[in-house]
């Protein structure tokens, strides 16, 4: 048993990597606009579909498609978020419930529209990186890592580093910030709040989307995948602390290495269950996250 | 104003006679179905927008307790070899355990972190009742059938009348129905001026959770054949949300029309376009998004807000005439200052 110790982190590690390519997108976006997005998994089912078509049209591999991808759901997302921004600043009781509400609609529609489409069955997505596989044996121990694994934990890095360095180094990360921080006041000192809105929403259903491209080729794609990569981008971001962009990296890792050594070393069909469980306990002890940093 | 009374009072009386009659005067069977599984749809939609409508707490787990009693039902009646009606028992307070152990807890959240959980732990128990034996798993459990439709008709009726009456008595009458709603205005608020929030809202969660078990166990008997996905699924509180927010949150007769509404279209959309079943998927979306960006008060606030707009206008234009102003006449030995009345001058 103690021999797959090693595997277990790194695929815990490569797994946190995917988790946090969901959710990173997703806080960001609760951090400034203060939704919740139900419908973060059918952006990333979207954007599979998407890469899915171009690759089987152009024959080229999927991972070309990255920033098509992302600049095609950008446009899209830019477009949408005035209606949930209709939805949350109308004069009506609890906008912020309706929102929710309103999204989740967004989410029926769109798993229909897809399932309408695009059919029910699981596809692949083709690339090069699926391929290979790095093996090592050192005495006892081994470790097996995927390529295209590594590949996605290595491009959630970094969106995250690039996201970081938006926020912290840019007028426009400024501007986000200070939106998120107090959304009136931000519009006093001059920050065109429709616009800032728009780029995050914009930024987060490209990365989303993106997202999507490596699930694909790493996992799978079908049209019903949604709900259960939504499911995880809210575990990760409540466990985080919801809209606490630096708690995101923690919680994804944290969330794979659980998942993964439930896998190896308990009962494999109660993986899900155990996760609930941090979930709910987390939420009970400390509802504003593992850093209480929530808002 | 006695003379709307009286025709409420008319309006319910055939009402009631309607839905009496309705089984006895029906043969087919399709027609009797529909009214049975239209009746569970209102159950489930008023007792969601109990917690949605009148607290304002989305709770996107409601059909967990649906399937608590749908399997508790199944398990005591199959298993254990209990009659139907006690195992229907057992259903509605398993149910109401479920909502008083998850409730305590879950109901400190607020807001979205309310809904994310109350999500989760759906998705939780289905996860659970996939792998537990003693819910047979992804296969499912079969119940003796008892082919009755009138019994079921009947029985669904009673149970949901029942929910019906009670809760309407109890949020439209009763001081109760009050309090939730100071809730949903301002929680802080609510326990300023001495109210209980956490107890009133355990109180209403589990007032909630028991009809829905007990429908579930009754759906059970009825289609003798559950599953995971057919009654812990994501499509039994889809559905209960999209018939309450099209019906009208906040209100009970606006979630039952919203809830017959949208069965009955459901039905024939998939009686007659059963080739485009994935269709019914995207207009429920669409549905949802439309409701909350063009009628936030669904159907039965349009319809309610448009008539009291005609009542007050005809009252204004009257007022403007001077035919029907009767100002109050102060009794005597009061101020003779009549109450002035200020145009939409609340806030300041």
């Amino acid at each position: 048993m103690l021999t797959l110790l090693p595997q277990a982190i790194i695929d815990g590690l490569l797994l946190g990597g995917i988790y946090l390519t969901v959710s990173i997108g997703f806080s960001l976006a609760y951090g400034v606009l203060h939704i919740i997005d139900f419908a973060v998994g059918e952006w990333i089912m979207l954007g599979a579909f998407l890469g899915l078509y171009l690759t089987a049209w152009t024959g080229w591999d999927a991972m070309f498609f990255l920033p098509a991808v992302f600049a095609v759901f950008a446009v899209v997302g830019w477009f949408t978020q005035p209606l949930i921004q209709r939805v949350t600043s109308g004069a009506k009781g609890r906008p912020v419930l309706m929102a929710l509400v309103f999204t989740f609609g967004l989410a029926l529609t769109f798993r229909g529209s897809a399932q309408t489409v695009f059919g029910i069955f699981t596809h692949s997505l083709p690339t090069e990186l699926a391929a290979g596989s790095w093996y090592w044996e050192l005495g006892p121990f081994m470790v097996t890592i995927p390529v295209v694994r590594l590949a996605g934990l290595l491009y959630a890095l970094a969106i995250t580093v690039g996201l970081t360095y938006l926020l912290k180094h840019t007028d426009l990360g400024l501007a986000i910030r200070a939106v998120a921080q107090h959304k009136d006041a931000a519009g006093l000192m001059g920050v065109n709040i429709r616009r800032t809105n728009s780029v995050v929403y914009s930024l987060y259903v490209g990365i989303s989307a993106m997202t999507g491209v490596f699930i694909g080729a790493i996992i799978s794609l079908n049209a019903a995948m949604g709900p259960d990569l939504s499911l995880f981008a809210f575990f990760v971001v409540v466990l985080a602390g919801m809209g606490y962009l630096p708690g995101v990296p923690w919680a994804s890792f944290l969330l794979g290495l659980i998942q993964s050594f439930f896998l190896i070393f308990f009962n494999p069909g109660w993986t899900l269950l155990a996760v609930f469980t941090v979930l709910f306990l987390i939420l009970l002890i400390s509802p504003t996250g593992l850093f209480r940093k929530g808002v | 104003m006695p003379d709307t009374v009286w025709k409420k009072r008319v309006v319910v009386a055939g009402l009631t006679a309607f839905l009496l009659a309705f089984p006895l005067l029906v043969r087919d069977a399709f027609l009797l179905r529909l009214f049975t599984e239209a009746l569970m749809w209102v159950g489930l939609a008023i007792t969601w927008d109990l917690i949605a409508g009148y607290i304002g707490y989305l709770n996107f787990g409601h059909g967990v307790f649906f399937g608590f009693g749908a399997y508790a039902t199944t398990i005591f009646f199959t298993k254990v070899n209990l009659p139907f009606w006690p195992s229907l028992a057992v259903g509605g307070g398993v149910a109401a355990l479920a909502a008083l152990v998850i409730g305590w807890p879950v109901l400190r959240l607020r807001g979205a972190y309310f809904a994310i959980a109350t999500w989760a732990f759906g998705r939780a128990i289905m996860q659970l009742a996939l792998v537990l034996d003693v819910t047979g798993g992804p296969d499912g459990l079969r119940l003796p059938p008892f082919l009755n439709p009138h019994f079921f008709a009947y029985v669904m009726l009673a149970l949901v009348g029942a929910t019906y009456v009670v809760l309407w008595v109890l949020l439209e009458r009763a001081p109760f129905g009050l309090k939730l709603k100071a809730i949903r205005e301002d929680e802080s608020g609510s326990l300023a001026i001495g109210l209980n929030p956490a107890k009133l809202k355990l109180q209403a969660f589990i007032l909630s959770a028991v009809p829905a078990g007990l429908i579930g166990g009754v759906y059970a008997y009825w289609i003798t054949f559950i599953d995971p996905s057919s009654v812990f699924g994501d499509l039994v509180t889809d559905q209960a949300v999209v018939m309450a927010v099209f019906g009208g949150l906040g209100t009970l007769i606006g979630p039952a029309i919203g809830a017959v509404f949208f069965l009955t279209f459901k039905t024939y959309f998939w009686a007659y376009l059963s080739d485009f079943q994935v269709l019914y998927l995207i207009i429920l979306g669409v549905a949802i998004a439309a409701c909350v960006v063009f009628l936030p008060d669904g159907i039965w606030g349009a319809v309610t807000r448009r008539q009291e707009g005609r009542r007050a206008l005809r009252k204004g234009l009257s007022l403007n005439q001077g035919e029907v102003v009767q100002p109050p006449q102060p009794p005597a030995g009061t101020s003779t200052r009549t109450p002035v009345r200020h145009k939409g001058g609340e806030e300041g």
